[in-house]
């Protein structure tokens, strides 16, 4: 129960990776608040999932690219959990994929607004409470596509390696107060997605992985869960690539 | 002692929230909080806004209004007064 007595925020964490680490907090003595934005029946499992282990949850609807969505969810948070969230995981991203030359102005501009700023965002309500309490953690999820790049995914691709630079720049800034800023970089994912693809795209795709196979959404919360722990209490302003061998960074 | 209650505290909150090596009374009125003077950077403005804050329940939710709210002790007990009198 290394985390009895915080408060968590995991944003998009009501399937997938989100879930996972959601479910991992709460286990490690937590309280634990979710957001979504899409699927309200994913929300009510969630939250369900939550409480039957015992855990105080909270879930949320919110857009992170949205300013004002971001304050009332933080309101809305802080309240609910009878106090601030002093562990972060800023998880929410979306993807819409096309080559550059032609890949629609919007589909640019929301991606970077929910992937990047939305963070941004969240970071910047979260430290208020942090700093006060000299005590924080903020871990981004980021992607290997912000450090190999990733053809038709440019807008995604750039926006997570602009949260890996928020994730440095904001450690240096908030070293002094207890709070530390990571990133995990999770790579091929057991998810809904992968299961749509082709066999043969598939496993070109594993092929690529060291260790020959998707990682599941738990093996990525443990990385995430380690770095909001007491146990990562020196470390700081770095990306733990947890993607089987995939980039070797 | 300063005349003023206001004054006073916040030079406490100053010294004790910052965890500043000097005594409220000697810190000048009208000195600037950061840069020289009391040897604090922009980085520990982010805990004074976080302290201002807390203790006098107003907001200072950017850098422009930062540095108008700090731009001296008697700046920034004007701005608590303003403040809390909207």
């Amino acid at each position: 129960m290394s985390l009895a007595g915080r408060r968590a925020l995991v944003t998009g964490g009501t399937r997938g990776i989100g879930l996972a680490t959601a479910l991992g907090l709460a286990e490690s003595g937590a309280a634990v608040a979710v957001s979504w934005a899409h699927s309200p029946k994913d929300a009510a499992s969630a939250l369900a999932t939550l409480t039957a282990r015992g855990a105080r949850a909270h879930a949320v609807e919110a857009d992170v690219g949205d300013p004002a969505a971001v304050r009332r969810m933080f309101a809305e948070v802080t309240e609910s959990l009878g106090g601030p969230p002093d562990v972060l995981v800023n998880n929410a991203a979306i993807t819409e994929d096309g080559l550059l030359m032609m890949l629609a102005e919007e589909a640019w501009d929301r991606v970077v607004r929910t992937d990047l700023t939305g963070a941004s965002l969240c970071c910047r309500l979260a430290l208020r409470g942090m700093i006060a309490a000299r005590w924080g953690r903020i871990v981004n999820v980021v992607s290997p596509a912000a450090f190999l790049g990733q053809e038709g995914a440019s807008n995604y691709a750039a926006a997570k390696a602009g949260l890996v630079a928020l994730t440095k720049s904001l450690a240096r800034e908030v070293a002094r107060f207890g709070v530390t800023v990571n990133a995990v970089s999770p790579g091929l994912v057991e998810t809904q997605l992968l299961a749509t693809l082709p066999p043969a795209r598939r496993q070109e795709m594993d092929r690529q992985v060291a260790l020959g196979r998707p990682g599941t959404p738990e093996e990525i919360a443990a990385a995430i869960l380690f770095l909001a722990s007491p146990a990562a209490s020196y470390v700081t302003g770095t990306t733990l690539h947890v993607d089987g061998g995939l980039t070797m960074l | 002692m300063d005349a003023d209650p206001l004054l006073a505290e916040v030079k406490e909150l100053l010294v004790s929230g910052l965890r500043l090596d000097v005594r409220p009374a000697d810190i000048a009125d009208d000195a600037p909080i950061f840069g020289e003077g009391l040897g604090l950077d922009s980085i520990d403005a982010l805990e004074l806004v976080v302290l201002v804050e807390e203790r006098f329940r107003i907001s200072i939710p950017d850098e422009e209004v930062g540095k108008r709210a700090f731009a001296s002790v008697n700046a920034l007990v004007d701005f608590i007064r303003q403040e809390r009198a909207e």
